[in-house]
């Protein structure tokens, strides 16, 4: 689905943000990409919608070169949720700030509407669906800018930092969210900080570090204990289930209900 | 107790040390016309300014060129940069008001016909003299805005009596254009992520104006908001003198230069509109 | 001390009461964690403290809010900063904007209280050492990471030596290793004799750092009390709030009939 070819990308003014990365991420795969800032995780996204360019190197999106199609017939395949919400609410309702990325890729009339109000009910707004985006609060402003992205129906969904700022719903509703795309057959990669939402949701993780791929592998390769000293050295730390795992020799455990099992397993019952 | 009285000043003496730490954070000058303090810059650029349009015909506003304008523009190496901004700057309006004057000013020597239109002698002439006052007023407005560092010029007027809300607004707006720039790339950014198309049509660009203004507006507004309070909360509301950690120096000649200067306008003004002497070509 | 006695508190315009009837104390040297979920009065509850609201984003409170036994009612925040300082989540609103290097930024509190410079000095010299980020003070403030620059706004209040420190969820925005920084600050921080409040959502950074935790739900206060009982109290969850890994998985593994087998860390 998405491909990056020895990419390298370097910024104007010097900076050289991605020193050649070799990634394939397949249909319907769950990835997270984690890194410290400055590693080169919105750079590396950023070129897949083609708001970025390669220096060297390049991207196919869907089997197609990314170059020469312009960013709006990219935005079709691969949709971006960014951060910060208020960096794109514009309209008056939530609808409306729905609708504009729906309208945007070609939905009209009925098909639009049925697209607004899933993505709506997907992120739990659709009962303030006519109230203006700025009476909600910031964690949920994110959520409607989610949702202007899912309504826009794209094979891609990548989400920058979903789950800063949300409290435990929050949390619980962008995991629901990341499952449902998933068994709707779509793709779904994250940028993350938190990685026990890393551990707990996605199938892949792929570790940047300056520039480069680091780790690439399943929850249990990248979190088990031969990652950490590379985790380490960009300022990562595995999630307590996992550092809990290795210290009571049950092998790789990564999520927590994964380390109950095998604690389980291990021991006969109390 | 009361609220606003702030603990006794404590602290020991500055060193020597100190000093010299607190100087080197003032904006460096490259060159002694940038060493000036930003107030004998403005006065300069001021009286350049006014003097020109004061004064009539040719040879005044180039003097005014030659003896207040370029000697400082050379010392600090910017001649050529001055030069070509302040012509493109002037221009477009040095444009309309050719073309006006020239085919408008009453005039009875009549140089060549356009139409229905006679262009004049008398119009050409008044033509040049406005534009020549026009490149005068951007040369030393331009010489004063490449050579002052307008945080230093904020700082140096509230040294003289600037109030520091007053001062610190100055200073933020002038900040602002490069916050708003960065904002109004990154709103884009996320709108072209959303199939916004900046590469199509006119038609596609002209729509696409709401969904990029509206952002850049709105997400100031909420900014501002927690902006003032972060503000409030480091006192910038508080009354009263501040004691800044640099100044910009000034000394008794600086006064002299700008005094003579108000004191020679004076009397350009003067002779100009009693008409004691006669005007020069 | 800082003091909430039966403070109400309404937003201008609004007739919904966003805090209802709350009381709260918190002694110097005191880190005090608050938690609850979104839209639960966290932020109020930190604007309130700190005397902005109803003191700059108007509104109308009841009951009493006290510094140090000083009623602060009718006062100004620039009469209140220097005895507590409030700060945000986002380190780029905090930034003034009209400086050039670290040094001056961190300064600008001191100068704006009107100190003499040699006492301006000493105080960012202070807050730069004890953060220890005195290696930034030539640097550009806008061009830090987040972490960095989280660090520049904590220092930037710190300056003006309050006595009270209230942060709102300031490590929301930074990476693990920007909170790793700011948590050691805090630490850093509270030897000082600062009383500290500290709203976040990530609990594990609270159970590292705060020797008492209060919970906020619809505007009340829930729970108030020593951290490993409110963080580790089978009923936290109903607060909208995730727990600390540590208490969750402990959870788990005895839900499970089954026995830890070590401490965990």
């Amino acid at each position: 689905m998405i491909r990056c070819e020895r990419l390298v990308h370097v910024y104007p003014g010097g900076t050289q943000a991605l020193a050649g990365v070799d990634l394939e991420i397949r249909a319907g795969e769950r990835v997270a990409i984690v890194g410290q800032n400055g590693s080169g995780k919105s750079t590396l996204v950023l070129h897949w919608n083609g708001l970025l360019r390669p220096t060297t190197g390049r991207v196919l999106i869907d089997g197609q070169p990314a170059a020469g199609r312009r960013v709006a017939q990219l935005a079709r395949i691969v949709g971006v949720a960014f951060q910060d919400p208020d960096r794109q609410i514009f309209a008056g309702k939530l609808r409306t700030e729905v609708a504009f990325g729906a309208r945007n890729v070609g939905f009209r009339g009925a098909a639009l509407q049925r697209a607004v109000d899933e993505a709506l009910d997907l992120v739990g707004l659709r009962a303030d669906a006519d109230a203006n985006p700025y009476d909600l609060g910031y964690s949920r402003r994110k959520l409607l800018a989610l949702a202007s992205i899912l309504a826009m129906a794209t094979p891609v969904v990548v989400l920058d930092e979903p789950t800063t700022g949300q409290d435990a719903a929050g949390v619980a509703r962008i995991r629901a969210i990341v499952h449902s795309l998933a068994d709707a057959g779509r793709t779904v990669v994250t940028i993350s900080h938190d990685m026990r939402f890393v551990a707990e949701t996605f199938e892949r993780v792929v570790v940047m570090g300056a520039g480069r791929v680091l780790l690439d592998g399943t929850p249990a390769e990248t979190f088990g204990e031969p990652a950490w000293p590379a985790l380490r050295a960009t300022n990562l730390e595995p999630p307590l289930a996992a550092l809990l795992g290795a210290e009571w020799s049950l092998g790789s455990t990564p999520t927590e209900a994964g380390l109950v099992a095998a604690l389980a397993e291990a021991r006969p019952r109390a | 107790m009361n609220p606003s009285a702030v603990a006794e000043p404590s602290a020991p003496p500055l060193t020597d040390a100190d000093r010299a730490y607190l100087a080197s954070l003032a904006p460096p000058a490259t060159s002694p016309y940038q060493r000036l303090n930003p107030l004998t810059k403005a006065t300069l650029a001021t009286i350049a300014t006014l003097s020109a349009f004061v004064l009539g015909g040719y040879l005044a506003p180039l003097a005014i060129l030659g003896i207040l304008v370029i000697p400082g523009a050379l010392a600090a190496g910017a001649l050529r940069r001055l030069v070509r901004g302040a012509a493109l700057v002037s221009l477009p309006i040095s444009i309309s008001v050719a073309l006006v004057s020239i085919f408008t000013r009453a005039g009875t020597t009549v140089l060549f016909t356009v139409g229905p239109f006679d262009a004049t002698r008398e119009g050409v002439d008044f033509a040049v003299q406005i534009i020549l006052r026009l490149f005068v007023t951007a040369m030393a407005l331009g010489l004063f805005g490449l050579t002052t560092e307008p945080h230093a010029f904020v700082v140096d007027l509230e040294r003289r009596g600037l109030s520091p809300r007053v001062a610190f607004a100055a200073a933020a707006t002038l900040e602002t254009i490069p916050l708003m720039v960065e904002r109004a790339l990154a709103i884009q950014a996320a709108q072209r992520a959303r199939g916004l198309d900046t590469e199509g049509s006119l038609g596609a660009r002209i729509g696409g104006v709401m969904p990029l203004v509206g952002p850049v507006i709105l997400s100031s507004l909420t900014e501002v908001e927690e902006r003032s309070l972060a503000l409030e909360v480091r006192a910038f509301g508080r009354p009263g003198r501040r004691d800044l950690l640099w100044t910009v120096p000034d000394d008794g000649r600086q006064r002299l230069l700008r005094w003579g200067l108000v004191v020679a306008f004076m009397a350009i003004l003067v002779t100009r509109v009693s008409g004691i002497l006669t005007p020069l070509p | 001390m800082l003091e909430l006695r039966s403070v109400s508190y309404r937003y201008p315009g609004y007739a919904r009461l966003v805090l209802s009837d709350v009381n709260l104390r918190i002694a110097s040297g005191e880190i005090v964690g608050l938690v609850g979920r979104n839209e639960s009065g966290k932020s109020t509850l930190c604007l309130v403290a700190s005397g902005l609201a109803p003191g700059s984003v108007g509104g109308v409170l009841t009951g009493e809010v006290l510094i140090d036994s000083m009623p602060t009612r009718g006062l100004r925040p620039f009469d209140l900063a220097q005895r507590v300082g409030l700060v945000f989540q986002n380190p780029n609103t905090q930034r003034s904007g009209v400086t050039a290097t670290v040094f001056e930024e961190v300064a600008l509190g001191p100068v704006n209280l009107g100190l003499p410079v040699a006492d301006s000095v000493e105080r960012t010299r202070w807050a730069l050492d004890t953060l220890k980020i005195e290696d930034l003070a030539d640097r550009d403030p806008a061009k830090l990471s987040g972490g960095q620059a989280q660090l520049v706004a904590i220092a930037s209040i710190l300056a003006m030596r309050p006595a009270h420190l209230v942060l709102d969820e300031p490590t929301a925005q930074l990476d693990p290793e920007g909170t790793r920084l700011v948590g050691q600050a805090l630490t850093a921080l509270a030897t000082t004799g600062s009383a500290l409040l500290v709203a976040e959502h990530k609990t594990d950074l609270l159970d590292r750092l705060c020797s008492r935790v209060v919970a906020v739900d619809g505007g009340a206060i829930a729970m108030d009390g020593p951290a490993a009982s409110v963080l580790g109290d089978p009923n936290f969850e109903r607060l909208g709030v995730e727990r600390p890994a540590r208490y969750r998985i402990a959870d788990e593994i005895s839900a499970a009939g089954l026995t830890v087998p070590g401490a965990i860390p």
